[in-house]
């Protein structure tokens, strides 16, 4: 399949800061591809560089098959973006909104009406049209400005934490709505520091840390080839650590691994046995739990860490 | 399915250092198109969607200054020959308070855009340029400042009638006149708002540029009366030589002299415009 984005060596420095340190990666036509991290791994920077928003420091950056450094708008004129911030217009009502956006792509007239009003029955606000942006609630401003992104008829979305500080009704309506984009063809970018979200929506991902990608591929794949299938995931005190440790020595053998992670210790490749006889030898079992892997645990493993906010 | 990260070909080094998007063939700035005019078109819009607001105040405000200072103020000044005082501050009034609406417009509510609402953040993500983006609100800030105008002389025709503020139909010539100035006293705004890091900042522009420059640019007193150097520092300000021009248009008796006054703000004018570009620009790519 053809790539829509083809980042190769890609860095953008600012003054010490090497906020994105020498990434690759490829965009696939019509796949909803991520960009997973903490707050400060680069994510925002490398949308920025996508969106010909900030210059790159060095490195090459092809999206549609135009070069960033020239075709700037080209570019932005085939994209639809969604700013991790709510720039709605506040002046002007949920309708205007959109009208003043599509002018600046020349959408004007009837194309512009017709485009307006699909994008607004899509993200279901269609009947919120009159109203003022303040009275929007915080899920119909994120999909009020999905709307505004559609104007264009984008052939990609480039969304920058969609759906940060959502509730999770909001949340789930605008993947449900993202996940209807994506059938329509529309290839989707996003950035998120939710695992949640990433295994919901992305059909790949990379996992950014410190301006850097750490790995990347299927969320499946990326958990099978990390974590395995399930997690055994323990708080214990601290005279359970040797016992415990004893206890799975067998399993370390057959090729499980353990990982203390700032104050969890976590086991993988082990099985339903060997979790029941450690939720035996503990006191509280509570503190214990044997669980489906999932991409939390390959972002911990990745980083060696916790999320830091 | 290429691989995300398989990639073993060195960074690519080629893109120079500190380029930039596009080319910047004027000095540092792409020459802005066509998408200033939608960048104004939205200014416009918005302010008809407050046309109420924001009508209101800029026609009170010079029949406030030509009550007070004309009827007030004014009869105790003596000018040389028979001119009444409020004649001598039309004209002044006619630029002053139409470059405060510019003023304003390029210092608060650039900085709102730029750093509160996240409006310049919304376009900048359009196919529209910064410099578009910057050279539409310097063309909003001129559009203000023509409003303005144009309800000053509104007041000023109703006023006619009492003293005679308007002599002559070259009257209509404050309007090009005031838009040439508009670009240049928001442009000179634009540049120093590029330059703001707090809100609180913006008011010095105010009271160390812009009020001082009112006092001495002839409006509200004859500079003939005071020392030589005050005439000097009169001319360079810009907005005294707008004031002169105007002198001619409204009496109806433009001097050739004026022609120097007009080559003067466009020779500021142009400059002024080409760096409020390039220095908010500086501010927006980062």
């Amino acid at each position: 399949m053809p790539a829509i984005i083809e980042a190769r060596g890609l860095r953008k420095q600012y003054g010490d800061l090497m906020a994105v340190d020498g990434i690759d990666f490829d965009v696939e036509e019509g796949e909803v591809f991520g960009i997973l991290g903490p707050n400060g791994a680069g994510k925002t920077t490398t949308i920025r560089m996508i969106t010909c928003v900030t210059p790159l420091t060095a490195g090459r950056l092809i999206v549609d098959g135009f070069d960033v450094n020239h075709d700037d708008r080209a570019i932005k004129s085939r994209l639809g973006i969604v700013p991790q911030d709510d720039n709605l217009d506040e002046d002007l009502n949920v309708r205007r909104n959109l009208e003043v956006y599509a002018r600046y792509y020349d959408v004007t007239g009837k194309l512009a009406r017709e485009r307006i009003d699909e994008g607004l029955e899509l993200m279901q606000l269609a009947e919120k049209s009159g109203e003022r942006i303040q009275a929007l609630s915080g899920g119909m401003k994120r999909r009020l400005i999905v709307a505004r992104a559609l104007v264009n008829a984008p052939r990609m979305m480039v969304l920058d934490e969609p759906t940060t500080g959502l509730d999770p009704q909001a949340r789930h309506l605008v993947w449900r709505k993202l996940r209807l984009l994506r059938e329509r063809g529309v290839t989707i970018l996003l950035t998120t520091h939710y695992m949640d979200e990433a295994e919901q929506l992305c059909q790949r991902l990379v996992v950014m840390d410190q301006g850097r990608i750490l790995d990347g591929g299927r969320p499946r794949d990326l958990i099978a080839k990390y974590a395995g299938a399930n997690v055994l995931q323990m708080h214990l005190i601290e005279d359970e650590q040797v016992m415990v440790r004893a206890l799975l020595a067998p399993a370390l053998e057959r090729g499980a691994r353990l990982e203390q992670i700032e104050d969890v210790l976590y086991g993988y490749n082990l099985t339903r046995q060997d979790a029941d006889a450690v939720e035996q030898a503990v006191a509280d079992p509570y503190r214990v739990d044997f669980r489906r892997a999932h991409l939390e645990d390959v972002f911990l493993i990745l980083t060696g860490r916790g999320l830091v906010e | 399915m290429a691989s995300i990260t398989a990639s073993v070909e060195p960074p690519n080094e080629t893109a120079p250092p500190a380029h930039r998007n596009g080319e910047l063939p004027l000095l540092g700035v792409a020459l802005p198109g066509r998408r200033t005019y939608r960048v104004w078109q939205r200014h416009r819009d918005v302010f008809f969607q407050l046309w109420r607001a924001e009508l209101f105040p800029p026609i009170l405000e010079p029949i406030i200054v030509f009550l007070a200072f004309g009827l007030g103020l004014g009869t105790y000044v003596e000018l040389t020959g028979d001119q009444d005082y409020i004649e001598f501050l039309a004209p002044g009034v006619l630029v002053i308070f139409p470059m405060f609406a510019a003023t304003f417009e390029a210092l608060w509510g650039a900085y709102f855009r730029l750093e509160r609402s996240g409006t310049y953040a919304a376009i900048l993500a359009t196919p529209a340029r910064p410099e578009e983006i910057i050279a539409g609100d310097i063309l909003w800030a001129a559009t203000r400042m023509q409003i303005s105008t144009i309800l000053i002389l509104v007041v000023m025709a109703v006023f006619t009638p009492s003293w005679s503020l308007i002599d002559s139909p070259l009257v209509i010539f404050v309007l090009p006149l005031n838009l040439l100035a508009g670009l240049l006293f928001s442009s000179l705004a634009m540049a120093y708002t590029s330059t703001v890091r707090s809100i609180s900042q913006l008011s010095y522009f105010f009271s160390l540029a812009v009020v001082p420059m009112f006092w001495i640019s002839g409006g509200f007193f004859p500079l003939d009366d005071l020392p030589a150097w005050a005439e000097v520092l009169a001319w360079l300000t810009p907005v005294f030589h707008a004031i002169e021009i105007n002198r001619g248009l409204v009496t109806g008796h433009p001097q050739w002299i004026d022609l120097v006054h007009l080559a003067i703000i466009i020779a500021v004018a142009i400059p002024a415009f080409w760096f409020s570009l390039w220095a908010m620009r500086r501010r927006l790519v980062t």
